[in-house]
């Protein structure tokens, strides 16, 4: 597999201002501190899976990511070009790094048919002719698995499922190298996900994309990743080869995020055993500290004195943790 | 052992704009004392109908009970009028919502609403009829003689504010004193829950029926709800009819799943061999759906199709369009929930 990186950022934050009281002239300022200082790295052909809880910071950093919305600081470097600052060109970024949300109801236009929705990007994005982006259109269609004709309806003539796939079909139109999953299978039923998420595994491998998969669901990003990424409150605490982190987490939050998660299996009740106290903490105050220290159970005082900075404890493998040595 | 809920040739039907949706159809259970029985399909097949109709909540205008019992001690209550079964509703068939800060209400602080709780439990046990209209009007009574200024006078009585404590330290929540005092908009998702939870629990029921519980939650969060239930469970004697989505959550707590396709049961079976063998083809097709490896090693095999409309659900068995053993039989005829070895039953032709 090839190493080219296709996306990197380097201590990404952003900060949402907050005003504080019913006071319109206060001068103090306090910010909602959604992503504070994110590393990631996503090579070509891989998949990056942020995982958390809601509240972590996981869609703000997606969002930003994309653009969506400026970062407070830090820097992003797509295809070996920095898109934090100075004058970026979105036609050009936009070819290439394109989203998938996680409501496919609200990412369609309802008056729109199908066709037209799948086109509106390319229209904007590449200077095609109109024959090119009709075939472009049935192309992504029938990659999706809807036939041609589904141009012709609208969104809410489809399914759940189906919406979604008309949602992929759009954004792997313009031929993008990355893909941004946020939540693409949350709404969807059982049966529905397992369709979606075969689907952009076969996509990828035929048009070779990366995905950074935002997602809450560990059992999908363990089964679609090749790195996973934990954030909590706006931090990543441990980032790794998916298969390593699963089996062998670090960080006391992966480890209890990974027992909270149930799996089909009533002979392992990892369920019952879990022992996690407290909830996810403000994210315009978080404690002081490693902001997983009120609820660790290995917490001493040093830990609410000092953020552990992410360290490599082995090649690939990023744990932030004043006593990882703990849970080896 | 009685059953404390036994369901028999139940059906529901919806009427719409555009036809008639049979939203449950011929379905019939037992849920035995303390026991935890979770149904689980995807959307649409009817499982929150089910929760609904059991405590009769069900949509009067477009909903129609069409044939069936729901006994509960022997009661049907499906024949019950709407006073009647206010009775039983929300005391001695308690429920919780998806959504707990739509269930709570955000004017009362959650002390006062666990208080008012409470209070109609001890107002039933001493033989009055309480119901939800004469709620609002016992607490206002009882807290306040006068009111003039009614959110600032309003204090919880003494006596019941210990109870108030002990429900809220029972499902967990460590500073049950402040919480007392909060309104439901201050308190985290986690937090309404299990006041809900207290809130259920202080009527003592028999049943409690749990839809979608803690589908809004987070895991970690999630998986505390989820234990404290099942702890609650044995110390309060109940039974809990748990509605999910989640086939891993159904497999983690349940004691017996039944798994619901298309308004019918497609197969009920303890949660053991229920994973372990599923017979029903929709029972593993669910199961399969589930990703629990990694993508390398393991495929997923997705349920081809979609769920039928259920305007005009296809003849025979519901399943045959998407079922890949379906066979002439189950295109033509529907099957019915036939019993199989170790206590279990399931509707597909290649048992019958």
């Amino acid at each position: 597999m090839s190493s080219e990186t296709i996306l990197s950022t380097e201590n990404v934050t952003k900060y949402f201002p907050v005003r504080k009281g019913l006071n319109p002239f206060s001068k103090e300022k306090r910010f909602i501190r959604a992503v504070d200082g994110v590393s990631i790295t996503i090579r070509k052909g891989m998949t990056v899976a942020v995982v958390g809880e809601s509240g972590c910071g996981k869609t703000t950093l997606a969002r930003t990511v994309a653009l969506m919305t400026p970062p407070t600081g830090g820097k992003i470097v797509f295809s070996g070009r920095d898109i934090s600052s100075g004058r970026i060109d979105r036609t050009e970024l936009y070819k290439e790094m394109q989203m998938v949300f996680q409501d496919p109801e609200s990412s369609l236009d309802p008056r729109m048919k199908v066709g037209q929705s799948i086109a509106e990007p390319l229209r904007g994005l590449m200077s095609w002719k109109k024959d090119e982006i009709d075939e472009a259109v049935k192309r992504s269609l029938k990659a999706v698995g809807l036939s041609e004709d589904y141009a012709q309806r609208l969104p809410r003539q489809l399914s759940g499922g189906q919406k979604q796939r008309v949602a992929i079909a759009r954004a792997i139109s313009t031929q993008p190298s990355l893909v941004i999953l946020d939540e693409p299978t949350s709404a969807l039923d059982a049966s529905v996900q397992a369709q979606i998420l075969k689907l952009l595994l076969d996509l990828q491998k035929e048009f070779k994309l990366s995905y950074m998969l935002i997602t809450h669901n560990i059992a999908v990003a363990q089964y679609m990743s090749d790195y996973i990424a934990v954030m909590y409150a706006g931090n990543v605490v441990e980032y790794g080869p998916t298969k390593t982190v699963i089996t062998k987490p670090r960080h006391p939050y992966t480890i209890a995020l990974i027992s909270s998660a149930p799996i089909p299996d009533p002979t392992k009740k990892n369920l019952l055993q879990v022992e996690i106290k407290g909830e996810v903490p403000s994210a315009i105050t978080p404690p002081p500290g490693c902001r997983f220290n009120p609820r660790c159970p290995y917490a001493e005082s040093f830990c609410s004195e000092q953020n552990p900075a992410l360290e490599e404890i082995s090649p690939q493998r990023f744990v932030a943790c004043h006593f990882v040595q703990k849970t080896a | 052992m009685e059953d404390l809920l036994s369901i028999e040739g139940f059906s529901v039907k919806y009427t719409t704009s555009s036809g008639t949706v049979t939203a449950l159809d011929n379905v019939s259970l037992d849920l035995h004392p303390n026991e935890l029985l979770a149904i689980v399909g995807e959307s649409g097949c009817g499982k929150s109908t089910l929760g609904l109709s059991i405590i009769g909540l069900l949509p009067r205008s477009t909903a129609t009970v069409s044939s069936g019992s729901v006994l509960y001690k022997s009661k049907d209550l499906v024949k019950l009028d709407s006073n009647k079964i206010r009775e039983y509703r929300g005391t001695e068939i308690a429920m919780i919502f998806q959504e707990p800060l739509t269930s709570l209400s955000p004017v009362y602080k959650v002390g006062e609403q666990i208080a008012e709780a409470i209070m109609i439990r001890e107002l039933r046990k001493k033989g009055h009829k309480v119901h939800s209209d004469l709620m609002q009007h016992t607490y206002t009574k009882q807290t306040q003689k006068i009111s003039r200024l009614p959110r600032l006078s309003r204090k919880i009585p003494t006596d019941l504010k210990n109870e108030v404590i002990d429900y809220l330290k029972l499902v967990r929540i460590a500073d049950a004193e402040q919480v007392l005092d909060r309104y439901p908009f201050e308190l985290s998702g986690g937090m309404t829950q299990r006041v809900m939870i207290a809130m259920a629990l202080s009527q003592e029921p028999a049943l409690l029926i749990a839809d979608e519980p803690t589908t809004a939650l987070d895991v970690t969060t999630q998986a505390q709800v989820l234990k404290l239930m099942k702890e609650l469970m044995h110390k309060v004697e109940t039974s809990i009819l748990l509605v999910t989505h989640d086939l891993a959550v159904a497999s983690q707590v349940a004691d017996r799943v039944i798994v619901m396709y298309a308004g019918e049961i497609a197969e009920n079976a303890d949660v053991y061999s229920l994973f372990s063998k599923p017979l029903h083809p929709y029972t593993s097709g669910l199961l399969a759906c589930v990703p629990t490896g990694y993508k390398d090693t393991e495929e997923l095999t997705p349920i081809a199709g979609t769920i039928p409309d259920l305007r005009n659900p296809p003849t025979g068995c519901k399943f045959a369009p998407r079922c890949p053993r379906a066979m002439d039989v189950c295109t033509t005829t529907r099957p019915h929930l036939t019993s199989q070895e170790d206590n279990r039953s399931v509707s597909c032709f290649l048992y019958e």
